[in-house]
């Protein structure tokens, strides 16, 4: 990751970690967020996606499921539309 | 041995307010055409949201009304009517056999809003939760038997005809007015709007099911005993036949997508009446508008009715009044009983040419209502309810007497388990330990703990506690434990034996709390969708069922600090009528931040240390307590421990100012003589007492001198608020478990005592030659328990 991606993905983490009381230690970039890595269910996914406009305007509601699939991927499709 | 309970119930009076009347007739008449109740809201900012549509009411003579919520004066309306409608004169009623059960989801949320936006004025304080509502209707009408209020979100309203027919069943009552109400909230408006649950446009259930629009109202229902209605020569609308209640023991908010606890629901409340499925003539949906209902309950009616041999119609009134949430089960009740009783069956409005072409699809054998009322001869209609937590409720009404197949047996019901979270630490281990070695709080301010060890215990993973809030997380923690100790493993193909009933005074009221500051901060869109589930007072048990797999009745019951005992009291009757082989009885509550500032506004709080009939004030505190009652059948066929054995319970209500500190002497020596009297006992066989008294010396004072009355001298007065202080609802349930732990010897033979001779005075009693004790709790809206255990 560059320093922008860096940057925009700490905050996604704190974001979902804070939001979705989930304890930092438990999250990294790259752990799968749904199933069978965290755990998140769709209501956690408007959580996700509340954050996400709230912090960067960027709308997430209909993006295709591939876009939540971790950390990595949610940074990724922020900056692209930011 | 099993005895039939013959006792017909019947409705003799209805009463309903929502935003297309403000009385039976005009919503009845506004139903039956189609009348659209939906327009742009007023009572909530929504120019933030995607949305602004809801169903509100408009009447001004709700502002007659004075010093209650919303919430309360829509039920009050109703209840009104519902009371004077059944032509009952309430000067000619026995008052300890005349109750009251309420629904409702929200319960005083506007007044919470009040509170953030308007002052934070002390008066809009004990406006908030869901206990008062039910206790101002009581005082209203006189009614001083059962008072009580169900905080099964959107099932709330049928559950409360439920348990009240259970009631006139069991013998302990002989009319109720019952019922739901909720009021157009900024809470749930931002908790739905943050799921995306709200329909853009005004909702159409069974349509295309793209969301909900939220409605405002109530709906009350005189319900009593066919003898009683027929000795004052009361007009019968109908009988109210069985009612299933389940638990989907799947998602905190979203149905089960097979739907099996729905169904069960359903095939119980027939199976229950005596009748078959295809007798079942009109099915007033919950038909709510999501997709996620409408799917699964389509499921569920095609499931069970379409080669049923019926003719089954179905609608959803939601069409034209809103979702009303607590409410909703209540008017839903009011409209199915119109229907039944006129021959009308009222539409779902909202369809195009279009649309009925693809309900045709949907619909199928279902002779399914859009756009138009229709005229069809019946004779059983039934009411379903789905809500939040996974709660399912489902009730008939009939034109004839019906066959109902309800039975109650006689055997004993044990306690065979507890569980106990407490600010002396967690474990009934830990608690034994404390108790014995004296120990207690020493701070006006103490508060219980549920930690990762407690998860880890028993095997709960973060992905499912993260999701739970304080009140939640005690709950389930102390829901596992009674099981673990009680050494029940639940068989899914038994599930639907285990149900649980919750009681708690306030409930999640600080989770409803932070979120009504945040929306009242931030705006109305930015309703956390994370937390608007746990806003929800049956959150808690749903979470509970969720984890244990426990998917037979569930219920969570509030009013006030004695829900943690009456909750032990309903689900002893689940028990006694066969609804259940085993259920647990819990009592929880919070004490946070929040709470422990108004606690102290209202100025009951000690200043130091508390001490029960001391004359201090009481320690704020917190905790949960689950016991788990079983029948004699399979504690038997389990070699199951028996700690005690539950001998007799009685409940009551006083008439007192909601909100003030004032207990009545009358009220709490009837619980006592109720119970006595179902135990088959008298005052004299009673070794000791598990008492209530705080701190607060109101109510301490009404407790002195009602066992001074009934009581010698000597009557040891146990108080378990000595070791953990006032936790309310678990406090109440606490003293149920402690009483069963010293009958059952885990305690020793020695415990600290109150003796309330000319002054009060402490002591050690010998418990050792217990045989019944008697324990007991009140309200501070004037409501009392009694519960007699028996030693094993």
């Amino acid at each position: 990751m560059n320093e922008k991606e860096l940057e925009v993905a700490a905050k996604i983490k704190s974001m979902v970690s804070e939001n979705l009381n989930i304890p930092e230690e438990e999250l990294d970039y790259e752990i799968p967020l749904f199933g069978e890595g965290i755990g998140l269910d769709s209501v956690d996914s408007l959580e996700i996606i509340s954050c996400i406009d709230n912090e960067y305007g960027v709308v997430m509601t209909g993006v295709p499921k591939e876009h939540f699939y971790n950390i990595t991927s949610l940074t990724k499709y922020v900056i692209e539309h930011m | 041995m099993n005895k039939q309970l013959g006792t017909r119930c019947v409705v003799t009076g209805l009463g309903m307010i929502n935003a297309i009347g403000n009385n039976v007739q005009e919503c009845w008449e506004n139903a039956l055409t189609g009348k659209n109740g939906i327009a742009s809201v007023k009572s909530v900012k929504a120019d933030d949201c995607y949305v602004d549509l809801g169903a509100e009411v408009s009447c001004d003579e709700l502002e007659n009304y004075k010093g209650v919520d919303r919430a309360t004066k829509l039920c009050l309306k109703a209840s009104e009517e519902a009371l004077k409608d059944s032509g009952l004169d309430v000067s000619k009623v026995d008052a300890s056999r005349f109750g009251v059960v309420m629904g409702s989801c929200v319960g005083g949320v506007v007044s919470i809003e009040n509170y953030v936006v308007n002052g934070e004025k002390t008066e809009d304080i004990r406006k908030m939760t869901i206990s008062p509502i039910a206790n101002h209707v009581a005082n209203r009408v006189g009614a001083g038997g059962v008072i009580s209020n169900v905080g099964n979100a959107c099932a709330a309203g049928s559950i409360s005809v439920a348990y009240a027919c259970e009631l006139i069943r069991a013998g302990v009552a002989d009319v109720f007015i019952v019922g739901g109400a909720d009021a157009f909230a900024a809470v749930p408006f931002a908790g739905f709007h943050a799921l995306h649950a709200l329909s853009e446009q005004a909702c159409s259930p069974f349509n295309h099911s793209n969301g909900i629009t939220l409605g405002e109202g109530a709906g009350a229902l005189v319900v009593e005993s066919y003898e009683h209605a027929q000795k004052r020569n009361a007009k019968i609308y109908c009988d109210v036949l069985a009612a299933g209640v389940s638990s989907d023991a799947h998602h905190i908010t979203a149905p089960r997508p097979d739907g099996i606890g729905q169904m069960y629901a359903i095939r119980t409340a027939i199976a229950n009446s005596g009748i078959e499925p295809k007798d079942i003539d009109y099915v007033n949906a919950h038909g709510t508008g999501t997709a996620k209902n409408d799917e699964a309950e389509f499921l569920s009616l095609h499931a069970i009715f379409d080669e049923a041999g019926g003719d089954l119609s179905v609608s959803s009134t939601k069409a034209m009044v809103g979702h009303c949430l607590g409410a909703a089960g209540a008017i839903e009740a009011v409209y199915a009983v119109k229907a039944l009783v006129e021959d009308k069956i009222p539409p779902t409005i909202g369809y195009s040419d279009e649309d009925l072409e693809a309900l045709k699809e949907k619909a199928g054998k279902i002779d399914f209502m859009p756009n138009v009322m229709k005229e069809k001869k019946l004779d059983f209609v039934m009411s379903n309810s789905f809500a939040f937590g996974g709660s399912n409720a489902s009730i008939i009404f009939s034109k004839g007497a019906g066959n109902v197949a309800e039975t109650a047996n006689d055997e004993p019901i044990y306690i065979t388990g507890m569980g106990i979270v407490s600010p002396l630490g967690n474990g009934v281990d830990n608690y034994i330990e404390k108790v014995k070695a004296g120990e207690g709080i020493s701070s006006d301010s103490v508060f219980a703990e549920t930690t990762k060890e407690d998860y880890d215990r028993y095997d709960v993973k973060m992905a499912f506690y993260r999701k739970l809030d304080k009140l939640s997380l005690m709950q389930v923690v102390s829901g596992l434990e009674a099981l673990d100790k009680a050494g029940i493993e639940i068989a899914d193909e038994k599930a639907e034996d285990y149900g649980m009933i919750i009681g708690t005074d306030d409930g999640p009221l600080t989770t409803v709390y932070k979120f009504q500051e945040n929306i009242s901060a931030n705006g109305t869109k930015s309703g956390s969708a994370f937390n608007f589930p746990n806003t929800v007072y049956n959150a808690a048990g749903g979470y509970l069922s969720i984890k244990t797999n426990m998917r037979g009745v569930n219920v969570t019951v509030t009013n006030g600090a004695q829900s943690g005992m009456s909750s032990l009291c309903y689900a002893y009757n689940e028990i006694r009528q066969n609804h259940a082989k085993v259920m647990l009885a819990s009592g929880t509550d919070e004490n946070s931040d929040i709470m422990e500032k108004l606690y102290r506004q209202l100025g009951h709080v000690a200043n130091g240390q508390a001490k029960p009939y001391g004359d201090t004030g009481i320690a704020m505190s917190d905790g949960s307590t689950t016991v788990v009652l079983e029948s004699a059948e399979s504690a038997n066929a389990r070699g199951a421990k028996k700690y005690a054995q539950v001998a007799g319970y009685g409940m009551t209500h006083a008439i007192t100012e909601y909100g003030k500190v004032a207990g009545t002497e009358k009220g709490l020596e009837e619980a006592i003589a109720i119970a006595l009297k179902d135990a088959g006992i008298s005052a004299s066989d009673i070794d000791a007492v598990y008492g209530f008294g705080n701190g607060c010396s109101e109510v301490d004072t009404v407790e002195k001198n009602v066992y001074r009355k009934l009581f010698d001298a000597k009557m040891p007065v146990h108080n378990v608020r000595t070791y953990v202080g006032e936790s309310r609802a678990a406090a109440s349930a606490l003293s149920v478990a402690t009483a069963a732990l010293t009958l059952s010897g885990e305690l020793g033979n020695e415990q600290k005592a109150y003796y309330f001779g000319d002054t009060v005075t402490e002591g050690k009693a010998d418990t050792s030659a217990y045989k019944y004790v008697l324990a007991t709790a009140t309200s501070e809206g004037g409501s009392y328990c009694a519960v007699v255990l028996k030693k094993v």
